[in-house]
């Protein structure tokens, strides 16, 4: 094989970890960046050596794939280049890849890009959210996952959903008083019809299996209900909830009540994170409900050449298709490298297509899963912040519409909106929602907060410290990070 | 509707700075503006050098020194050129309006831009960057009364944050700094107070011209009557131009620029050295600027940029290294050949006039430039002989002849 630039995979959940597997498989010279300590990403997150769970029996069904998806990676380990507790900053169409480790910087340049950088939870603002004591589900499981922390005494969860019931009963087990789960919506998969028609999906088992356990914990649900207010000073005393108009969630405001809790653990579904296909200019489609997605061919290839979008990343469907995908991609990539002919390509993704043709239908019900219904904006009051990063209170937002700011770009050029460290991520996908109701404009009018590198927080002095690499086989320029050595034996 | 005098193309600081300037005056005018990624105020670091920028440091010497290292200026040639005597006096007087203007824009607006006395310092590292000191303290068409030359003690003494490392420093006093933000929101709602109209989020689609005189603006809102347009549009002061039928020789010129978080106050001048300048805003976010580049109207941002001025901005202050960057973007500046404004009345097409091609000091020249802007529509006697910065046939011709000026270059 020619001398290539490598495979650069961004990201090493589900989906990467798939990725890597495939391409490293099909004898391409492959880079898999994450910034954790090791692969896994949110879902496979390897506890330190102190938490793991040795018996097998005690596996649960995601536990099992993750550790099966481990061993993989495993065995191609030395064919790929993990580099661990690193972070992307920047993607260019052009193919490079900026990357900051600790006190150093580089760019690599790639022969092609897998970006399968996952979704985070989506934020809903209203007044007390941002106290401390209110967290997300994914925090409050990953407290849990990785140290066993017990993130507060009396908890109430909110939001919408699956990853509420479970969130609920890991708080349960480590011995949080749990009120009550309230969910927005009233969604299909809370139906006992739910587990008979998709029965052969490891997620709904999972799901039942959830909402039993929840129901054996003495914990109730409440449909179309959610938090409208956190009470309290310096962090979070009480919580005031009550009921939503099932039709476009706005809160019915006679319906409230006020119940003690000093954590409050927030859900409302994901939202892709397209920082880095946005800064590749990969073309983008706006799915209501949800939010902006990368646009890709049945290859999970963008609009770009040789870039590459999977999983939640690119479109919210889970763990399990997230991996399928990476596959998919990773071997693509590899014959797009000419390490495999195309035949050779068509036949090592077969079953890879058949497994998420065979789960369409399901994904379906997965994006109402994670969609939320725009009543839930009215929930703010001219007070509440929302942008946090610069301290933006939705007065501020509705002073902007004032003047004549009709898209986010303007909203941003007059309040500092989507300014500050998180470009946007915590605010755009609630006010984009916001502009689109209160101008009555489409998504694509009110537009989006173009992300600019960095796109992680990163020191003056690791960008001082800048290594480009021009091919995959000058590595001295990795040596300051640290790889971690998980895989090695 | 009532019937505009004037209408100002352009909403970034120079198109406020007219609007709030003619409003004074009691004149009815109307600002339209589209905001564009890369208009130059909102990449500007606020500062206001005369001194230094007239002497090319800021940007100029940056920009001389990237030359130097594309060998396309020769090695000893550690002289940035210095801009005409007429651009440092006109830069001073701009200049001197703003501790008045600071009180007047807030009274009006309630806006702060949060004028500072900074001072800028140039820092020596090396014998090349005390040779060129030298000249400069011995040779500044402002004679050395506003230049101290500082000792490494007395650098240290000052400043505690800069680097050890230096040989001495000038001190331009005078050389201060402002939000650019907050000045061009400043005048904006001050004109506004003032009576003026402002229509943002609009695109200019075309001047009307009767008989060799400016009629009214088309726009994407319809059309709009006036008498006099103002083109304030910065890099896009071409595209504006043609619509009246005047060729503007101002071209975009990409300067990218780092922001860190905020941070407790560790500067208290703004700082200028071979590789960045460095300048801490109010509220504790340091800058760190500029590349000067020719990509277009490409708002880009580059890794070697961010390589380049970050280690210059932890070589001059060593604790940088662990402060972490908040934003990377860029502005595109109305680029001029010969780095001056292009101001006033043009031949042949009445009721048009120029307030472009303000390069890398729009936002210092702001005041004097909506003052005079103001003063020529209400024919009153001018406060600064505007000939320098007219686009007369001979201006014009040299400067789309100036192939081989060292900005008609592209470095990247």
């Amino acid at each position: 094989m020619k001398n290539r630039k490598p495979i650069v995979i961004i990201g090493a959940g589900p989906a990467g970890m798939g990725a890597a597997i495939e391409a490293a498989r099909a004898g391409a010279s492959c880079i898999l960046i994450d910034e954790g300590r090791f692969p896994g990403g949110q879902v496979y997150r390897k506890n330190s050596k102190e938490f793991q769970v040795k018996e097998k029996e005690m596996l649960t069904a995601e536990q099992k794939r993750g550790k099966k998806l481990h061993e993989e990676l495993e065995e191609v380990s030395d064919k790929i280049k993990i580099l661990t507790s690193t972070s992307v900053l920047g993607v260019w169409k052009n193919r490079e890849v900026m990357w900051s480790s600790n006190d150093a910087s580089g760019v690599i340049e790639a022969e092609q890009i897998i970006i399968a950088t996952g979704a985070y939870e989506r934020p809903v603002p209203f007044p007390g959210w941002t106290l401390p004591g209110v967290m997300t589900v994914g925090g409050v499981k990953s407290f849990i996952k990785t140290m066993f922390i017990k993130p507060g005494e009396t908890a109430l969860i909110a939001g919408t959903g699956p990853l509420l019931i479970s969130t609920a009963n890991k708080l349960h087990d480590i011995g949080v008083n749990v009120l009550a789960v309230l969910e927005a919506g009233s969604p299909s998969w809370a139906s006992p019809d739910f587990i008979n028609q998709w029965g052969d999906a490891d997620f709904a088992h999972d799901i039942a299996a959830d909402l039993l356990e929840l129901k054996q914990n003495n914990i109730p649900i409440l449909f179309n209900h959610t938090v409208f207010k956190i009470n309290g000073k310096d962090e979070a005393e009480s919580v005031t909830y009550g009921a939503l108009n099932p039709e476009n969630w706005k809160p019915l405001e006679d319906t409230t009540k006020t119940v003690n809790a000093d954590l409050v653990a927030l859900g409302f579904g994901f939202v892709p994170n397209t920082e880095l296909t946005e800064l590749a200019e990969c073309k983008h489609e706006f799915y209501p409900g949800i939010g902006w997605t990368v646009i890709r061919d049945e290859w999970m290839q963008t609009s770009q050449q040789g870039i590459f979008a999977v999983g939640d990343g690119a479109r919210i469907s889970g763990a399990i298709i997230a991996e399928e995908e990476g596959r998919i991609a990773g071997i693509k990539a590899a014959q797009n490298c000419e390490a495999i002919q195309a035949v050779d390509a068509e036949k090592r993704s077969e079953k890879y297509f058949s497994r998420i043709h065979s789960f369409e239908k399901f994904r379906k019900h997965l994006n109402e899963v994670t969609s939320v219904k725009s009543g839930l904006l009215e929930l703010a009051t001219h007070k509440t912040l929302v942008c946090r990063c610069e301290e933006v209170r939705l007065s501020d937002v509705d002073k902007a519409i004032t003047e004549g700011a009709g898209d986010l770009q303007s909203v941003k050029l007059l309040t500092r909106l989507g300014m500050g460290a998180c470009q946007g991520k915590n605010c755009s996908p609630s006010m984009g929602m916001y502009l689109c109701e209160k101008l009555n404009k489409t998504a694509y009018q009110v537009g989006r907060i173009n992300p600019r590198p960095p796109v992680k927080p990163v020191t003056l002095g690791a960008l001082a410290n800048m290594t480009i690499t021009k091919d995959s086989h000058q590595n001295d320029s990795y040596d300051a990070i640290n790889t971690g050595g998980y895989y090695e034996k | 509707m009532k019937n505009n005098e004037v209408i100002i193309i352009g909403g970034g600081v120079i198109g406020c700075a007219v609007a709030y300037y003619v409003a004074k005056k009691g004149i009815n005018v109307m600002l339209i503006d589209q905001p564009k990624r890369g208009r130059a105020t909102s990449a500007s670091a606020g500062g206001l050098w005369p001194l230094g920028e007239s002497i090319g440091l800021g940007c100029g010497v940056i920009f001389h020194k990237a030359m130097i290292e594309k060998g396309l200026l020769p090695a000893d040639s550690h002289i940035p050129p210095q801009l005409p005597k007429s651009f440092l006096d006109f830069a001073i007087q701009s200049n001197e309006m703003f501790p008045s203007l600071t009180g007047a824009i807030k009274e009006l607006s309630g806006i702060d831009f949060e004028y500072e006395e900074t001072s800028l310092l140039f820092l020596m590292y090396d014998d090349a960057d005390v040779a060129f000191a030298k000249t400069l303290y011995g040779n500044c068409p402002c004679g050395n009364s506003r230049i101290d030359w500082l000792t490494p003690f007395e650098v240290k003494h000052s400043e505690p944050a800069i680097t050890h490392n230096i040989l001495g420093a000038l001190r331009f006093n005078g050389d201060n700094q402002v939000n650019p933000y907050a000045l061009a929101d400043g005048y904006r709602e001050a004109a506004r107070k003032l009576g003026a109209t402002i229509i943002t989020h609009t695109e200019v689609t075309g001047i009307k011209i009767n008989a060799g005189r400016v009629s009214g603006v088309e726009t994407k809102a319809g059309f709009f009557p006036s008498k006099y347009v103002v083109n304030a549009a910065g890099a896009w002061a071409a595209q504006v131009g043609e619509m009246a039928g005047v060729e503007i020789p101002v071209y975009p010129v990409r300067g990218q620029i780092i922001g860190t978080e905020a941070m407790p106050k560790i500067l208290s001048a703004c700082i200028s050295t071979n590789d960045c300048y460095i300048a801490q805003k109010h509220h504790g976010e340091i800058i760190i600027g500029s590349t000067t580049e020719e990509t277009g109207f490409n708002t880009d941002i580059t890794p070697s940029a961010i390589n380049s001025l970050c280690k210059g901005a932890v070589r001059a202050i060593p604790f940088l290294e662990k402060a972490k960057v908040k934003r990377v973007w860029s502005g595109l500046r109305p680029g001029t050949a010969d780095e001056l404004p292009i101001l006033g009345k043009v031949k042949g097409v009445e009721g048009y006039i120029n307030a472009c091609g303000h390069f890398r000091t729009g936002i210092l020249n702001s005041p004097l430039t909506g003052l005079l802007i103001s003063e020529m529509i209400n024919e009153d006697q001018l406060s600064f002989p505007i000939e320098p910065f007219l686009l007369s046939e001979e201006r014009l011709q040299s400067l789309t002849n100036n192939e081989n000026s060292n900005h008609k270059t592209s470095i990247q």
